[in-house]
């Protein structure tokens, strides 16, 4: 019988998000080995009671749950804690049968350091400790607004396009290419049913730039972005000042 | 002075209820005025992760609904109080929901501060934070996300001063009131 995984893809923002993006790398990944894969995007999930039915019978069925989410000030959003609230009531209730499952998850970033993602990746843990399920470990993803524009695959294929000698090798290519090798190694691990081993995922913890010149890059774009809406002079109001 | 209590319960928690009244209680002691905020009690929609509170209505989030009040409760306090369930080690969904709803309080850019890239204050003056969880019993792993999920939200959120506390359900009153009082001073003007 195939083995069957649930993805959970907790970005509000859908499929323009890198949640999605990073996420359905991963589930395409674990199709090509032959596991089963049932996707619920949290916003539908939450907004409709049988589609919440059909991801806690999903659930039940998989031998893997992956959460792909966004940090949204030091922790996964508003959505994401109520997914996983939905399905610790159900086991509390015995809705969920006693299987060995594993929970891996990916939390990303728009701040460089992939670090601030670790209270997130810790409060998983927790999650699947009090549930009963084997946490398999988690990818702590930084400035991963790139991959939501550009999805990995697409992404490396773009970057081998550049001169050896580019800067953007390292800024890019170097980075992009070890969260690949990471990402399908996880993969392999877990279409195995085993975690991912702890030396794997530390491959992740580097910052493949200086801060200062992430922080020009990223603040460039801002005013570009509200100049659209016609707010570019007033990104710094306060609207609420007392 | 002044306060404001996001209060993240749900809606069978007993025990936050009185611990929210104790808070309310030794503000209005030290002659605090503010009020508590029943999230569940409100019409608030989950942020839909849109960045328009950055790039068209700055500070202003695009859901018009009681989420923009409680930003503006949040910015204007002098002293602002969570208080949740611990949940996993972090906050409960009710609170985590009012807490997304209010990113516009700071602003899209970015500054490396303490060398680390955060964002950058939007206004001149943020409340002091004081967070409260509660536990049924001692739980070392999800005290120590507890309180280093707080440090990291001090640091985003700009807050001169902070203390959090975790309350266990079985606390005797003395207890929990020396607790509270603790925290309460450890941002008040006692401690200045």
């Amino acid at each position: 019988m195939s083995r069957q995984l649930t993805f959970l893809m907790c970005s509000p923002r859908g499929d323009k998000s890198a949640s999605h993006s990073i996420g359905s790398y991963l589930v395409s990944l674990f199709e090509e080995k032959g596991i089963v894969v049932k996707t619920f995007g949290a916003y539908r999930t939450l907004k409709n009671q049988e589609k919440t039915e059909e991801m806690i019978k999903s659930v039940n069925d998989s031998d893997i749950i992956l959460i792909s989410s966004p940090l949204y000030i030091d922790q996964a959003p508003y959505m994401t804690i109520k997914l996983m609230d939905i399905i610790s009531e159900a086991f509390q209730q015995g809705k969920l049968s006693n299987k060995t499952r594993h929970l891996f998850a990916i939390s990303n970033a728009g701040f460089l350091e992939y670090y601030h993602n670790n209270i997130t990746l810790k409060i998983y843990e927790q999650f699947a400790k009090q549930n009963d399920i084997i946490w398999a470990g988690g990818l702590p993803i930084g400035a991963a607004g790139t991959y939501a524009q550009y999805p990995i695959p697409e992404f490396l294929k773009m970057l081998e396009q550049l001169p050896e000698e580019d800067p953007r090798n390292e800024i890019y290519t170097k980075p992009t290419k070890i969260l690949d090798s990471v990402i399908r190694s996880s993969v392999n691990h877990l279409s195995k049913g085993e975690i991912v081993p702890r030396d794997e995922l530390k491959k992740l913890e580097f910052i493949p730039m200086p801060l200062e010149s992430y922080v020009n890059g990223a603040n460039n774009g801002w005013p570009q972005a509200a100049e659209e809406f016609g707010a570019k002079d007033k990104l710094r109001d306060k609207p609420y000042e007392r | 002075m002044s306060y404001v209590i996001l209060n993240g319960m749900y809606k069978d928690d007993s025990f936050i209820p009185r611990i929210n009244q104790m808070v309310s209680d030794e503000f209005q002691r030290n002659n605090y005025v503010g009020d508590t905020v029943i999230l569940h009690d409100e019409e608030i929609k989950p942020c839909l992760g849109c960045f328009k509170c950055w790039v068209q209505t700055p500070g202003i989030c695009i859901i018009d609904d009681y989420g923009r009040e409680v930003a503006k409760k949040m910015i204007q306090s002098d002293v602002l109080v969570y208080i949740t369930p611990i949940n996993y080690g972090g906050y409960s969904a009710e609170l985590k929901k009012a807490i997304d709803r209010s990113l516009g309080l700071i602003s899209p850019f970015f500054r490396v501060y303490e060398n680390e890239i955060h964002h950058e204050m939007r206004y001149d003056e943020y409340p002091n934070l004081v967070v409260i969880g509660t536990l049924d019993k001692p739980n070392s792993d999800q005290e120590e996300i507890f309180t280093e999920l707080v440090q990291r939200n001090v640091l985003n959120l700009f807050c001169p001063k902070y203390s959090s506390q975790v309350i266990y359900t079985d606390d005797d009153e003395a207890t929990i009131k020396k607790k509270l009082k603790n925290s309460l001073m450890e941002v008040g003007e006692e401690n200045e």
